[in-house]
């Protein structure tokens, strides 16, 4: 999981590593084809603007918003959410 | 049911995501002449209601679960997915589905409208939240959007009834199905989907395309679906499974084409139908949370409206509960007047009528919570408090949804165990049913009080008395047993994939009375149509067991000595003799035999005969020790003061050796077993009724009981060995 998190060229992270209330895009969705599907479902496509709003008071889960949608999302998925402030 | 002659109503389905308002919809439909029950086999509840269309006909209104997508991940979508396919033998195919979405939210509410419209059944799309939608500066161009979608569309108010009228005269128009289709499947995918259609049978009533729909369900399967798999041709699935994962290797990102396709589409939808005022904020929304969800305050927030709810549920229950506790004994006490003594009066006033008592005591407490309960998921709090307490209740495997039904466990396991349904990943749900009834409940109390006032001395250790420190104790190692037990359950027979957590948390609105109080209601009824009558029928056996057989030598020889001292008018001795004809009763009963015939297995936990029947009695309801013991030792069972079975626990002896019966450590190991012990009929009644299956229960209690044994029996023989057996 640490390897695909490493990278932070052109404004590239893991959605996990954005500050609250940082924007930015999705680029791509690194988990499981089904988690994938149900994530997309939800909303969180690439090139969607997705914004997080805070972490939990003990830092995990993240509440995120897409499409007009806010969402409790855990640390565990959010990391292998890629996504773009460039 | 009762004019069989009329053509069969109109079925119409009511559908949505969670939170578009489908409930108050159907409340505003229906009003109150609603069904309310469960999808067999699931604990999915079922709502059907009537509703009256402009053309006199009727029309059978059907409230589906919310569904965020066609290919489902938890139960509730299972139903609406098997529902809309054809799948469940109980609920045919709708004849007409009013689509509802979320008009201040459409881009994520129409993607499992366009889904459903793709189905090729006779559809509307019902915009509600119109009010909301125009505050906002929202300007929805009907009209363009059922040109586009091929569906009608009418913009409604559900919570203020605007626009119902004319929601209810599209509702009696036959619909044309809109035959559109917002994606499609790459040519390979087609002719794997294809393959998989051939295998499968058509099914009466629906569109012949309705097989291309269940092979897409087949192929999106990920092996955990029992109800696809009971409605295809074997080896349809296995073959299905095959070509997904050879699609894996080949396609990645197949699995999403839809997905993209789909959305892509809404959002050509939306540009031709839609002028959004620009980006705007919910203010007051990001108020409110900044406070509810401020990393000191939020959890401060939380722990004191828990403490309310906690405390509500304890304090404001209980004089209800002993109001209807006086009422059925008064009622009983008339009834009894009325009837010539026997057995048949017995039975019926301290076997039914206390059974229906039983039940009767619950209510209280359920209603209570669920009010709670009920208030604080409407206004949108409870996603908040998951969201607060997911990250600790992720330590033993389970999510926030899990936290609040434990905790109301601490003041009953039943309510505590129905308030389970709002878990949605269906093994956290059986998981936090298996380990409710480890949280010390209220009725755990009075035993616990009982043994800690007449076997633990009340001496201060440090700042501390010994007593608290003891009953601390009990609720700390009920919560440690739910941990172990939480643990291994997820790493052993409820083990899974890594199932994703994903919650919306739902803008705040106030909650609707009206649903609040028609939620409260239903699960009170369900409760004691369901779990009562289980109750009632395990009160009658236990009825039967402290009564039964009648006219032992000892029972005959003390009603002698009643008669002699009535004779004398001597009513003092006449009180004293009654109370040891009860005692002698219910020692030469079945339960005064099973509690001999156990003697063996609990002699090793320090138990003797007599406590026995205590742990006999306490099926129906732990508290039922206390009395209990009351009667095995003549004391007056109804008194309300234990200082003096308190003494005669600590002063009672064993017949064989003439030493003490009970020590401080036959205390202890007592109360570590009524800790663990699984004892309650209510809660295995209504564990049956949540998990839809006698196999939870009984494996339920074996499970505490083996533990409670085995803990008591560590306690008991543990403490003999370092001397404290005296």
């Amino acid at each position: 999981m640490n390897a695909t998190r490493s990278f932070d060229r052109d404004g590239e992270r893991a959605l996990d590593e954005l500050a609250a209330g940082d924007s930015a895009v999705i680029l791509s969705l690194d988990c499981e084809p089904a988690i994938a599907r149900r994530l997309m479902e939800l909303g969180l496509l690439p090139g969607t603007a997705i914004r997080l709003i805070r972490r939990a008071p003990l830092g995990d889960p993240i509440e995120i918003t897409v499409r007009g949608v806010h969402l409790s999302l855990r640390r565990s998925e959010a990391c292998q959410i890629h996504v773009t402030q460039g | 049911m009762s004019r069989k002659a009329e053509p069969a109503a109109r079925r119409i389905a009511i559908l949505g995501n969670p939170n578009a308002g489908k409930s108050t919809l159907f409340n505003a439909l229906t009003g109150l002449r609603q069904k309310v029950g469960n999808y067999p086999g699931v604990t999915v509840e079922k709502k059907i209601g009537m509703c009256d269309l402009p053309s006199g006909q009727r029309a059978e209104v059907i409230d589906l679960p919310g569904s965020y997508s066609l290919q489902p991940a938890s139960p509730d979508e299972m139903i609406v997915r098997d529902v809309l396919l054809g799948l469940q033998e109980d609920t045919p195919p709708p004849d007409l589905i009013v689509f509802v979405v979320d008009a201040t939210n459409l881009d994520r509410h129409l993607y499992l409208a366009l889904q459903v419209i793709e189905l090729g059944r006779p559809l509307l799309l019902a915009l509600n939240m119109m009010d909301a939608a125009a505050a906002q500066g929202l300007r929805i161009d009907a009209r363009a959007l059922e040109l586009q979608l091929g569906v009608p569309v009418v913009g409604i108010s559900a919570a203020k009834g605007q626009g119902l009228d004319m929601l209810r005269a599209l509702m009696d128009r036959d619909v044309e199905p809109s035959g559109r289709h917002f994606r499609e499947w790459p040519l390979h995918l087609q002719r794997v989907l294809s393959r998989l259609e051939e295998r499968l049978p058509s099914r009466a009533g629906l569109p012949d395309r309705a097989r291309r729909d269940l092979a897409v369900a087949l192929l999106l399967d990920h092996g955990e679906d029992e109800a696809l798999a009971r409605h295809v041709p074997p080896g349809a699935l296995a073959d299905a499974h095959m070509l997904a994962r050879r699609l894996d290797e080949f396609s990645p990102g197949w699995r999403s084409g839809d997905v993209q396709g789909r959305y892509e589409a809404i959002t050509v939808l939306l540009e031709a139908a839609v002028v959004t005022p620009g980006a705007r904020r919910d203010t007051r929304r990001e108020g409110i949370d900044r406070v509810l969800t401020h990393r000191v305050w939020g959890p401060v927030i939380f722990v004191v409206l828990m403490g309310a709810v906690f405390q509500s549920v304890f304090a404001w229950a209980q004089p209800v509960m002993n109001l209807i506790d006086f009422l059925v004994r008064w009622f009983g006490n008339i009834i009894g007047h009325a009837m010539p003594v026997g057995p048949l009066r017995s039975l019926i006033v301290d076997g039914v009528i206390a059974g229906v008592g039983t039940t009767l005591t619950f209510v209280p407490q359920i209603a209570i919570l669920f009010t709670f309960l009920c208030i604080l998921e409407d206004s949108g709090y409870m996603a908040r408090a998951a969201f607060i307490m997911d990250r600790v209740m992720g330590q033993v495997g389970l999510s926030g949804r899990s936290f609040i039904p434990l905790l109301s466990s601490f003041a009953c396991a039943i309510p505590g165990i129905m308030a389970t349904r709002s878990i949605d990943n269906r093994r956290d749900r059986l998981t936090t049913i298996m380990i409710a009834p480890f949280m010390s409940c209220s009725a755990r109390l009075p035993v616990y009080a009982l043994l800690i006032g007449a076997f633990v001395p009340n001496r201060w250790v440090g700042f501390v008395t010994l007593p608290g420190i003891t009953l601390f104790s009990m609720y700390f190692l009920g919560i440690v047993a739910a941990i172990v037990v939480a643990w291994v359950l997820k790493r052993s027979i409820l083990a899974g994939g890594r199932p994703l957590y994903v919650m919306e948390l739902p803008p705040y609105r106030m909650p609707a009375w009206r649903s609040v109080f028609s939620t409260v209601r239903e699960r009170s009824l369900l409760f004691l149509r369901n779990a009562g009558t289980v109750i009632l029928a395990i009160s009658v056996v236990l009825w039967f067991l402290a009564s039964y057989p009648k006219g032992s030598d000892a029972v005959r020889a003390l009603e002698a000595q009643r008669q002699t001292a009535v004779l004398a008018g001597d009513a003092t001795n006449v009180g004293e003799i009654d109370r040891r004809i009860a005692g002698a009763g219910l020692e030469h009963s079945y339960a005064g035999q099973v509690g001999r015939f156990i003697e063996p297995a609990i002699a090793p936990l320090g138990f003797d005969w007599r406590i026995g029947i205590g742990l006999v009695t306490s099926i129906a309801a732990r508290e039922v020790m206390v009395s209990t013991m009351a009667t095995v030792f003549n004391l007056d069972n109804a008194a309300s003061d234990v200082q003096p079975l308190r003494q005669s626990l600590r002063e009672a002896t064993d017949s064989r050796t003439g030493k003490k019966a009970y020590t401080p450590l036959t205390g202890l190991s007592l109360m570590v077993f009524y800790v663990l012990a699984c004892q309650c009929m209510s809660t295995l009644a209504v564990v049956r009724r949540e998990t839809n299956s006698w196999r939870w229960p009984v494996f339920m209690l074996v499970m505490m009981n083996a533990m409670a044994w085995l803990a008591s029996f560590a306690v008991y023989q543990g403490g003999r060995a370092m001397g404290f057996g005296s």
